[in-house]
């Protein structure tokens, strides 16, 4: 009886084994802060999975390129416990994920790294996940570093002729970081900062900040995540009167922002995000597979998500086969800006190329996705106001 | 821009701080008396809380739905409260009497861990998605904002706070009168005090212990929905968030003690807002990101001096 089990169990291992399927860990914030953002960027990680396998799959016997998703909830232990399960349980080749830079500066260095596995994150865009490698080229994103957000956001504060503020920051990577180049560069070019806060994420009141912080200021640059104190902060804020105007970025662009606080009280406060530049080529073939799937082609971090899913694909079907060790060196291959141009969905054409032993270079609907020395890339970014009820985003440049 | 004496005082620092430990203080009353009679921790007292304000909001939205006018969430509670305290009878009975006799660190664990299946399960019915439970922002009452205004010392208090604080001075009083006049309440603090001695004195401690559900479970509904009234949405880790600053009141009031619990509750609330006051210059004492880490000095520094609390609860 055991024997029989045991010989089930082995031939059940040989089966598997021989329809070894291509794994690639998807940890992404479905609970949490921010799970309205996340959900449709998680869809367009199935759209590549779904486009890459309707294409013939991976390498020439057409395995099935599988993506196993986990929850990182936002928050660094749920990353890192998230990522520990898919590289020593699932037995992914790399990381397309986690989605916030708490989550994914935790999960790289206490678990991929050591690993040697490829993080590719969707949306992590603190300043500083650039050089937090020493020796290993292990972390990309294909998200913007805030280093040029912020400058981007404080550029705007000015050009709106705000010429003093505060500045309120949720206590974690990717706010603090936001926060400081925001700062820096704000005071640099000639804004005054009167106060500049952290505030603890998850409390049930901020009344008392927004009093410290607006006694002698009516604008607000707030960077926080909104489902984790940033409508209440901002409620706070308005019931009090402390503040009218608002700034901010990506992780208060939520829809969530608008149905809890009104549109009527919204119309002073503005938020960026990464955007796509919609005259590329990459661009247009995205927004049209994006429409397809009824997705918004320009959703935060939506083609971000699309595109690390695509790119982790590539860089495997590039590397020959799922060797982990092989991803980092494949991922700069096809993202160096040379090369034969492959756009978003077109996964039949980058397999011939190289299964014929070109090169390509993949332009995706984000952006060109061209990795620098430290693995990021640069991006667009765009101001959103709200408009009859809705988000609705501007290119800056 | 805020001249008049105190006017930024009161407003912003010492009202939000009332309100906060109202609601510390309700969710610390259930922790307080299952730890006092029960004597173990129970940390799935602040997703009780969270599932209540989420039935509450169901209860809303079907009558909304089907009359056209949604109920007062105090109305939509009391149901919600009977739903809540059949959950935990059901818990109790499957999950934590098993380990009635069993070390503490069982039961405790036994907690711990339906606070994480009554999160995803809310999570599955409801999504993990915030609800807005009030849409828009809550203005002060304007009434009492020109009347106290024209008499120099303008109050700015928004309804939602004026029915928090009225409702948990209600609820207190109601509680004081179960524990100090009706016969269960005293054989609650009977077995609160000691339990073989009440056991030999005749109490049935099971019939205590529902009590003690049922009054923890109706404690933490009205906390649950006054949390929702002030924040106006709804998230699965509310409850949680409130937890850890629940605990510290219950401490500091003293185990087992449900006016401990007020007054811890109260001490913690005001003591977070209190502490990001510019006492000195311009700039905020402690800054704000240390906010919590205010509620657990206190509650350390209580352990180490007077560890039975303020009331002197029961110590272990």
């Amino acid at each position: 009886m055991r024997k029989s089990i045991y010989s089930c169990i082995a031939a059940l291992v040989v089966v598997s084994g021989a329809n070894a399927d291509v794994k690639v860990g998807n940890p992404m914030a479905m609970t949490g802060p921010i799970p309205d953002l996340v959900a449709p960027m998680a869809l367009a990680v199935d759209l590549a999975e779904k486009h890459i396998n309707e294409q013939g799959g991976m390498f020439a016997s057409g395995e099935e390129y599988v993506i196993v998703r986990a929850d990182s909830m936002c928050d660094p232990v749920a990353g890192v416990d998230a990522v520990t399960k898919l590289i020593n349980v699932s037995g992914v080749v790399g990381i397309v994920g986690p989605v916030c830079s708490g989550g994914t500066i935790a999960q790289a260095e206490s678990v991929s790294i050591p690993a040697g596995v490829v993080t590719l994150s969707v949306s992590a865009s603190a300043p500083a996940i650039s050089n937090m490698e020493t020796g290993t080229d292990l972390v990309f994103r294909t998200a913007a570093s805030d280093a040029y957000q912020g400058v981007a956001l404080a550029e705007l504060a000015l050009a709106k002729g705000i010429t003093d503020m505060s500045v309120s920051y949720a206590n974690d990577d990717y706010n603090a970081g936001l926060a400081a180049v925001f700062a820096e560069h704000y005071a640099a070019n000639g804004g005054k900062i009167h106060l500049n806060e952290a505030h603890e994420p998850n409390k049930a009141s901020y009344r008392s900040e927004v009093a410290t912080l607006g006694a002698n200021t009516e604008n607000l640059a707030l960077f926080a995540y909104y489902g984790s104190g940033g409508i209440t902060l901002m409620r706070n804020a308005m019931e009090t009167g402390a503040f009218s105007t608002f700034l901010g970025a990506d992780g208060m662009l939520a829809q969530e922002v608008i149905d809890q606080l009104g549109a009527e009280n919204l119309t002073n406060a503005t938020f960026t995000t990464s955007t796509s530049d919609e005259s590329t080529p990459g661009y247009a073939a995205w927004s049209a597979l994006a429409a397809a799937a009824d997705l918004n082609p320009l959703g935060p971090f939506v083609p971000n998500s699309y595109d690390a899913a695509f790119m982790m694909a590539l860089a495997i079907e590039k590397a020959g086969s799922a060797n982990r060790d092989l991803i980092a060196g494949a991922l700069r291959a096809i993202g160096n800006g040379s090369g034969e141009v492959i756009l978003p969905g077109e996964w039949a054409k980058a397999k011939k190329i190289i299964a014929a032993g070109g090169d390509i270079n993949y332009n995706g609907g984000s952006g060109p996705q061209d990795f620098d020395a430290n693995g990021d890339v640069a991006g667009d970014f765009s101001a959103s106001v709200v408009k009859d009820g809705v988000w609705v985003g501007k290119i800056i440049k | 821009m805020w001249e008049s004496f105190g006017f930024e005082f009161v407003n912003f620092y010492f009202v939000p701080g009332i309100v906060l430990g109202c609601i510390y203080a309700l969710g610390a009353i259930g922790i307080t008396l299952t730890f006092g009679i029960l004597r173990f921790a129970n940390f799935a007292h602040g997703e009780v809380m969270m599932t209540g304000a989420y039935v509450t909001w169901t209860i809303m939205a079907l009558t909304g739905a089907l009359f056209g006018w949604a109920l007062h969430p105090l109305i939509a509670a009391i149901p919600s409260v009977f739903l809540m305290i059949l959950v935990f009878f059901v818990v109790d009975r499957f999950f934590y009497k098993p380990f009635r006799k069993a070390p503490t660190i069982k039961v405790v664990m036994a907690s711990f861990g339906m606070m994480l299946v009554i999160r995803s399960l809310v999570q599955i019915l409801w999504g993990p998605n915030q609800i807005t439970f009030v849409k828009g922002i809550a203005k002060p009452n304007s009434f009492i904002r020109e009347l106290t205004g024209s008499m120099d010392m303008m109050i700015l208090v928004p309804n939602k706070h004026f029915l928090i604080m009225g409702g948990t001075v209600v609820i207190v009083m109601l509680l004081g009168y179960l524990l100090t006049y009706t016969r269960i309440g005293k054989a609650m603090r009977a077995v609160s005090d000691s339990p073989d001695l009440a056991l030999v004195t005749g109490i049935d401690v099971e019939v205590v212990i529902r009590a003690t559900w049922i009054v923890g479970g109706a404690c933490a509904v009205a906390a649950g929905v006054f949390l929702a009234t002030d924040i106006q949405m709804l998230e699965t880790t509310m409850g949680f968030r409130m937890l850890l600053p629940m605990f510290a009141a219950a401490i500091l009031g003293g185990i087992g003690k449900p006016y401990g619990a007020v007054l811890g509750g109260l001490v913690i609330g005001l003591a977070e807002e209190l502490s990001s006051y510019p006492w000195i210059g311009d700039a905020p004492l402690l800054s704000p990101g240390y906010k919590s880490g205010v509620a657990f000095s206190i509650m350390i520094v209580m352990l180490i001096v007077r560890p039975s609390g303020i009331f002197k609860g029961r110590t272990f």
